[in-house]
């Protein structure tokens, strides 16, 4: 961190949109429902390891991305992102010092509270899933989060993105 | 943060309210194709290798079942030919409109919604080639759904089954209407409000109406499962199974309703016939056309149907067909004899074509008819 001037930015990108690539994939049915939260996860761990590279817009950002990808509301993922984004800029000073499992913990919260905001805006458009299971990814995306968060760290150390 | 927020929701009423955004949406559906595509190549590399790997014998098995469904088909398609035309005359004789001809856009499937508690899928036609918004899709087992977003290269398609869908049904067996609607479950539809005393029971096939006038009327919907009588509820509970394989098709049919009437479309047909006998008169020298004719009716048919593709049809010529007549499928002697139509002089071939249709037939079909022509007498 000896010069903050920006550096091989182009890894960031390529990580989100690697994330949305892997947010359209096709799965088996079974586990469509627990898909990971792919770009929010990404996000965070660029959120909380370099907050000075990327912030609320560029979430933002990737979150219209997501919205026409997927063909949902315009701006709906936007907003969502940006929600997550926020709560992660507010908590990364003591997330950061946390330990791993810990971090899993705050971030199913912040998940949650992310899938809990999808559900109200797909409720207002009218499709509401029947049950609680729309809260599954945020429980697997936390499970996933060690080992997003190692492959990642060792990405940017590696490449020395700053 | 605040200004984010208040611009995502800005931005999300007006996409949800007013039709300013859709242009844009759809220019920039553009890009989704090739997202789609990548995220699909490790299932498709996946399938080629399967495919390079397949033994002989499952192939040859395949291919000797596909025959086999080819030749009960051909044989239904004989008596279809008889029925329509019946059908046709039956109309006419009871002064009722006439039955509308369809055609058909062949798509495949490249996308699912990724959204699990939607039932949304992306194909790979869109408004370059004449997809429009609510046009019904099919699949070759019944309806699938209707087209929801329009974008260059793709549309989107929401599924029968979606929470968000309903469609006009009634009963093929005696008519009852009723409104089938999705349960966000693939393989369940409900019927809304059919009253206790209805006469409809488990096993009955469900068509659809034409009621609504955005689905083609007579297109297999469902097949009721259950009916649930509850005297502590004032309609009856029916549960219904999509015919349509919704989570399993690859390939399904975009529908062009054709809304010229019988007279133009007669109209129509004689002239393409015309220019196509001018073409083939001109052709006759070349020995190619007149050594496949007379093998059966068929080949005579597509020769002229590739010619009509031109001028009857408005929409692409070499993905249409017509699933009510492909008429040329001469071997029935009962089918030929029927048709008041302009025969074909330089072909020397009887009653190729039904006046009544105009739509060419599909180009590929006439090669397995060949085979099974000689057939299906035996089958009878």
């Amino acid at each position: 961190m000896v010069g903050l001037r920006p550096r091989n930015g182009w890894v960031i990108w390529f990580t989100l949109v690697l994330a949305l690539l892997l947010s359209v994939a096709p799965l088996p049915s079974f586990m469509e429902i627990g898909r990971p939260l792919w770009p929010a996860l990404f996000l965070a761990y660029w959120v909380l390891a370099l907050p000075h590279r990327i912030g609320m817009t560029g979430a933002w950002l990737l979150g219209l991305a997501e919205d026409v990808l997927y063909g949902s509301l315009l701006g709906q993922n936007a907003l969502v992102l940006t929600l997550i984004t926020f709560l992660v800029l507010a908590l990364h000073q003591r997330l950061r010092l946390f330990p791993i499992w810990q971090q899993c913990l705050v971030l199913m919260v912040v998940f949650g509270i992310a899938q809990l905001v999808q559900l109200w805006l797909n409720a207002l458009t009218g499709n509401r899933p029947p049950t609680l299971v729309f809260l599954l990814p945020a429980l697997i995306s936390a499970l996933l989060w060690p080992w997003i968060f190692a492959v990642l760290r060792s990405l940017r150390l590696r490449l020395n993105v700053n | 943060m605040l200004v984010l927020t208040v611009l995502s929701v800005v931005l999300m009423v007006v996409d949800a309210r007013f039709d300013t955004l859709k242009p844009m949406r759809s220019q920039m559906g553009l890009v989704l194709t090739p997202f789609y595509w990548l995220a699909d190549l490790p299932v498709r590399a996946w399938e080629g290798i399967s495919d390079q790997f397949n033994s002989r014998s499952v192939l040859i098995a395949e291919n000797e079942k596909l025959k086999a469904e080819s030749l009960l088909l051909q044989r239904r398609l004989q008596k279809l030919a008889t029925l329509t035309e019946q059908n046709v005359r039956l109309r006419e004789l009871l002064n009722s409109s006439a039955l509308v001809d369809e055609k058909v856009l062949v798509g495949e499937l490249i996308g699912v919604d990724p959204n699990p508690f939607t039932h949304r899928i992306l194909i790979d036609k869109g408004g370059k080639d004449g997809v429009f918004l609510g046009q019904p899709v099919l699949d070759a087992r019944g309806l699938m759904g209707q087209v929801v977003e329009v974008m260059p290269y793709t549309s989107r398609v929401l599924l029968l089954t979606d929470t968000t869908h309903s469609i006009p049904v009634q009963v093929n067996r005696n008519g009852l209407r009723a409104i089938a609607s999705g349960t966000g479950n693939p393989e369940r539809l409900e019927l809304r409000h059919v009253a206790d005393t209805a006469d409809i029971k488990e096993g009955d096939l469900l068509v659809s109406s034409g009621l609504g006038q955005r689905f083609p009327a007579g297109y297999p919907v469902a097949t009721v499962k259950e009916v649930i009588h509850d005297s502590g509820q004032p309609f009856a509970i029916v549960r219904a199974v999509p015919t349509a394989a919704l989570n399993r098709s690859r390939y399904l049919l975009l529908v062009f309703s054709d809304n010229r009437s019988p007279e133009q479309r007669a109209n129509d047909a004689a002239q393409a016939q015309e220019e196509a006998d001018r073409k083939a008169a001109g052709q006759q020298a070349t020995p190619a056309e007149s050594s496949t004719a007379p093998a059966s009716g068929t080949p005579a048919a597509a020769a002229p149907g590739a010619g009509a593709s031109g001028t009857g049809t408005p929409a692409t010529g070499a993905a249409t067909s017509v699933p009510a007549a492909k008429p040329g499928a001469a071997p029935a002697p009962g089918a030929s004899a029927a048709k008041p139509t302009a025969s074909t002089p330089a072909t020397g071939v009887p009653a190729t074509g039904m006046p009544a249709t105009g739509t060419p037939a599909k180009p590929g079909a006439p090669k397995p008819a060949a085979t099974p022509s000689s057939k299906p007498p035996r089958d009878h």
